[in-house]
């Protein structure tokens, strides 16, 4: 089975999640997805919010919960989860239906030269299930595949911790002006959902 | 300040969220603000529930704002320090409108020995931050303090930005 790198797994996220809302993490992550598949409508680029994607995606899954839209993704990095990581609590609680919070897991700070997290000795997926999530341990882009088609059919809130390579892959700067990633996303959600 | 003077004042705030009627209220533990907090509870309709840290509703207010829900959040003053960072890099700059209701601590009326040496601070911290906010204290007559509330819900809105309203409910 060989090692799933950040762009591969983004890009898997697009083509079965291609049109509900996806919130993606910051820095590396965004410029890779966008490389990937482009500047998305649906598509909400967290640009330097480090640790808030899965709030902003409970806060989503909460406010779309009737809406059209299947599911609510969020992307989210090891490191970025650590510093955010109390949201883990509020979304058990709250138990959005829509929720899917894809952390992709490479250990590292990938984005600010690659330091070690603290996720090689963190339990994420028996963490999420403490709190009262449906949650998976997947590796390789198969397993990821199959996960996330099969998050499609479950009904409460769902992590899946992807494990991923350290590679990052050289892409142009995201420099869109924030506000107007805002609008956009806020009309597709207004005029698809 | 009487106990009668702290709830007319409560009252005021409460009425003032009836008003904007929002589908769901975040909030923090507070001594303060127990009663409006116990109110939002009960109320019908309203998802109302506990955020752990400031900076963690800021995510929450956000992404329910784009989803289109009507949502506020009730937070104390002296927790303004956490959520700075998240405010200004995420609804600030995706001109996000969110509204506050702020308890203020450490003034006239506070019991509390050392509140004051970050709340004394959070009016130069988020003036320096750029963060709008309105004041609701003593020295506004009570009538016009639940329009007050109404009108900075209404304000952020307008101003395609997040908006706090900082209540003192201790008798400053």
């Amino acid at each position: 089975m060989g090692e799933l790198n950040r762009m591969e797994a983004l890009r898997l996220i697009d083509e079965i999640f291609p049109d509900d809302p996806v919130v993606v993490n910051v820095g590396a992550a965004i410029r890779e997805m966008v490389a990937a598949v482009g500047a998305k409508p649906n598509h909400l680029h967290i640009l330097d919010s480090m640790g808030l994607p899965p709030a902003i995606g409970l806060g989503l899954s909460l406010g779309l919960a009737e809406s059209r839209f299947n599911k609510v993704v969020t992307v989210e990095g090891d490191g970025g989860l650590l510093m955010g990581f109390s949201a883990l609590s509020t979304i058990g609680m709250l138990k959005p239906e829509k929720m899917v919070l894809v952390i992709l897991d490479n250990g590292t700070y990938g984005s600010t030269g690659g330091q070690p997290t603290a996720a090689a000795c963190t339990d994420f997926v028996g963490v999420a299930r403490a709190c009262g999530m449906e949650a998976h341990d997947v590796e390789g882009g198969d397993d990821l595949r199959r996960a996330l088609e099969q998050a499609k059919e479950v009904r409460t809130p769902l992590l899946i911790r992807a494990r991923i390579g350290p590679k990052t892959e050289k892409t142009d700067y995201f420099l869109h002006d924030p506000a107007i990633l805002a609008d956009t996303f806020r009309r597709y959600l207004k005029r698809t959902g | 300040m009487s106990n009668s003077e702290s709830d007319e004042r409560s009252r005021a705030i409460i009425d003032g969220i009836e008003a904007i009627d929002p589908r769901y209220v975040l909030h923090l533990p507070s001594s303060t603000l127990v009663k409006i907090i116990d109110h939002v509870n009960a109320r019908a309709n309203t998802v109302a529930f506990p955020i752990p840290r400031e900076e963690e509703g800021v995510g929450i207010l956000a992404g329910l704002e784009l989803a289109g829900a009507r949502a506020i959040a009730i937070v104390q003053d002296n927790g303004i320090g956490n959520l700075l960072t998240a405010l200004t890099t995420f609804p600030v700059a995706y001109h996000i409108p969110q509204f506050y209701i702020v308890s203020q601590r450490g003034g006239l009326g506070e019991y509390n020995s050392m509140i004051h040496v970050i709340c004394e601070k959070v009016e130069p911290i988020l003036d320096a931050a750029d963060v709008r906010y309105f004041k609701l204290d003593g020295r506004v007559p009570m009538e016009q303090w639940t329009p007050t509330v109404t009108k900075a819900y209404e304000y952020s809105r307008l101003t395609h930005r997040p908006v706090m309203l900082l209540v003192n409910l201790m008798g400053g």
